[in-house]
């Protein structure tokens, strides 16, 4: 059986004592955390994804960016067992997304654009709601509920309903809820969006932290700055196809330039999605009221 | 844990987590619980207790007492005033009407126009003249015909009036021409009737809508509540939170479902509670069959609510599928009002929904002390179509979650 202990400040687990692996574990044995073989997604006539072949390796930070449009949420939302394919396959932790969702599930944690909170229960009844979705006995549930609000600075607020907090609070709180059951794998969606310089550096550290303790993380984001100081490597997905996956450092000097928003801006373009073709300039529309 | 333990146990912690939400929410527990209260009060008073009239003992009751109306006596002879007298007298004894007397038609009806009055009756002149020669004198009425609700009590209202004034005259004709030598009552309604009501002390309209109302609520409860509840978690974010973690889509099914019907149950006894305390409702049947009936009646819905919601993009157009549901339901099953007035196909329609089944059911258990041989084929359908639609409810929404 594979072991993995992981200690989140002082907190002990193995996620082999909350799920049990079964005999065909040892098969399972992959260096990879995600492995996809074409995998596609349309909604109607819309190819969301369009068969796309990456490997996340274990224990690394993924950043997986692109515009606004090209596929990322729908990818990430497939490895999370959320959508079903329309073709092509995936294994996430071992397990096949269309086929083995609930072992899927059992070793991944979403921390998704949306605050997936209820806002009118306080934060200590959400983390203890949603912990208790997983097969967590209530003691250890409730033990390490206290230590990860300790480790995100709430416990003085944790009686507090969600709906009254700040954003940086909110975030914080939606980064533990994702943890409670030790995932082996993290999918963070925009974690650090609208969020001040301090906690959007809280939260960075905690990445890091997370990936030091062994974690295997999928990132998205808009802020290429965060990308490069996190990622291990990069996937830049675009009309739903992967167009270039590297190292950080790698993809700059390929692209002869220190600054990954203007190598991004090189591989996807510099048009604005989902708008019309000619750009009229501002001098023409502002000073004339 | 077995896993269809673990399903139920997930069930109850969702549906605590949704019903602790409620709580939390002042405002809407608030209105969720007026909502119960309003609706039994205003049908309840506009469909009052109205015991039936019995004139031979001189008892008139009405739903609306006081109605006011003009009275425009235009023949000044002596049997004139003295049928105007009575028509006032009963009017007032009876707290029919409220009479006002006016000197001419024009002026009662400007009256009506302007709304102050709801009625007219007018004795014209000759009036005496044909009743002293033996002829039918004719009484006018005019009512407020922009108020057909009220136009028609005001109509049957003067009618029975002048009913028992007519006959009043024709037995002391037949008196004064016959002595007592017959009875008048023989010449003027040989045969009567009588009713015996179906069921025994005193009842009111209200008895009859009560348990319609109940089942309405419950139904209504989860036919909208659960989709509701899937919707709004999927906006805001949280069905995310439920759907990636390893628990079956029937565990949250299940969760919703128990969490609307304890919503359900506690306005439907609101309803049954208040409709006791203020309107004299009375339970006749088991309760045990009441709740059962409920319970059946929640179970034949959501399956529905949540097949016509799940595939809606956000929480305003469910709302829209939903409301598009009820207002058919409500008037074609027979709860507020008769189907038998409506064309067949409509009737039809009426009947392939299973609150008629529902409300058909509660009323005869709580009116008639009806058992499970009376309402066993109720009960079956709505088990019927709670199987179909919650077996085709559990895909349907795993595919509409995952699509």
């Amino acid at each position: 059986m594979v072991m993995r202990r992981t200690e989140t400040h002082g907190v002990p687990l193995t996620t082999e004592t909350m799920f049990p692996e079964s005999s065909d574990a040892l098969d399972r044995v992959s260096d990879y955390a995600i492995e996809t073989h074409r995998l596609t997604k349309r909604f109607s006539s819309f190819t969301a994804v369009d068969h796309i072949d990456l490997s996340v390796r274990k224990g690394e930070i993924y950043g997986f960016l692109g515009p606004n449009g090209a596929g990322k949420t729908t990818a990430i939302r497939m490895f999370c067992t959320l959508l079903t394919p329309s073709s092509g396959s995936a294994k996430v932790a071992g397990y096949d997304i269309a086929h083995e969702a609930d072992e899927v599930r059992k070793r991944i944690g979403l921390v998704s654009e949306k605050l997936i909170m209820y806002p009118r229960l306080t934060a200590f009844e959400n983390l203890m709601f949603f912990g208790s979705l997983y097969e967590i006995d209530q003691n250890s549930l409730r033990k390490r509920t206290h230590e990860l609000l300790d480790m995100v600075q709430l416990t003085p607020f944790k009686d507090r309903v969600v709906g009254g907090y700040s954003s940086g609070m909110r975030q914080r709180l939606n980064v533990i809820r994702a943890l409670l059951h030790d995932p082996e794998i993290i999918f963070l969606d925009e974690p650090t969006t609208a969020l001040d310089p301090q906690s959007t550096r809280f939260v960075r550290d905690l990445v890091k932290e997370l990936k030091e303790m062994g974690h295997t993380i999928v990132l998205t984001t808009h802020i290429m700055e965060e990308a490069d100081e996190l990622s291990d490597r990069i996937s830049i997905i675009d009309h739903g196809k992967i167009i270039a996956t590297e190292r950080p450092q790698e993809l700059k000097n390929k692209y002869k330039s220190d600054n990954l928003l203007e190598v991004f801006l090189t591989l996807t373009g510099r048009e604005l999605r989902d708008s019309a073709s000619d750009r009229i300039p501002m001098r023409r529309v502002m000073g004339r009221m | 844990m077995p896993s269809e333990l673990r399903t139920f146990s997930i069930a109850l912690k969702i549906a605590r987590r949704d019903l602790l939400d409620l709580w939390r929410a002042k405002m809407l527990l608030f209105s969720f619980l007026l909502m119960p209260l309003l609706l039994m009060a205003m049908f309840g008073y506009m469909f009052p207790t109205t015991p039936k009239a019995n004139l031979a003992v001189g008892n008139m009751p009405t739903a609306y007492p006081n109605i006011p109306v003009a009275l425009v006596q235009m023949d000044r002879g002596s049997l004139a005033n003295a049928v105007a007298n009575q028509f006032v007298d009963i009017a007032q004894a009876q707290q029919l009407f409220r009479v006002s007397e006016v000197t001419s038609y024009q002026t009662a009806r400007d009256s009506i126009i302007w709304g102050t009055i709801s009625g007219i009756v007018v004795i014209p002149d000759g009036f005496t003249a044909a009743i002293s020669a033996g002829m039918q004198a004719t009484v006018q009425v005019t009512v407020d015909e922009t108020n057909p609700q009220i136009a028609a009590v005001v109509e049957s209202e003067i009618a029975t009036v002048f009913g028992v004034i007519s006959s009043s005259i024709s037995t002391t004709t037949m008196t004064n021409m016959m002595g007592n030598s017959i009875n008048p009552s023989f010449l003027l309604e040989p045969v009567s009737i009588t009713q015996v009501p179906l069921i025994s002390g005193p009842s009111t309209t209200f008895q009859f809508l009560a348990p319609g109302f109940m089942a309405l609520t419950v139904v209504f409860g989860a036919l909208s509540g659960v989709g509701f509840a899937i919707s709004r978690e999927r906006e805001q974010g949280t069905m995310d939170g439920l759907l990636v973690s390893p628990i079956t889509r029937r565990a949250v099914i299940f969760g919703k479902v128990l969490s609307q019907t304890v919503r359900g149950l506690i306005q439907a006894f609101l309803i049954l509670g208040l409709s006791m305390l203020i309107f004299g409702v009375r339970i006749y049947g088991s309760p045990f069959l009441m709740v059962l009936t409920m319970l059946l009646g929640v179970a034949s819905f959501v399956g529905v609510g949540i097949i016509l919601t799940a595939f809606a993009p956000e929480q305003e157009t469910a709302q829209m599928i939903v409301i598009l549901l009820q207002f058919p339901m409500m008037f074609l099953s027979g709860i507020i009002f008769p189907v038998t007035s409506l064309p067949g196909w409509m009737q039809w329609i009426g009947k392939a929904m299973p609150l008629y089944y529902a409300a058909d059911a509660l009323r005869k258990i709580v009116i008639l002390n009806a058992g499970l041989n009376v309402i066993g084929m109720d009960l079956m359908i709505l088990i019927a179509y709670a199987l179909i639609t919650l077996t085709a409810a559990v895909p349907v929404f795993e595919k509409a979650m995952t699509r």
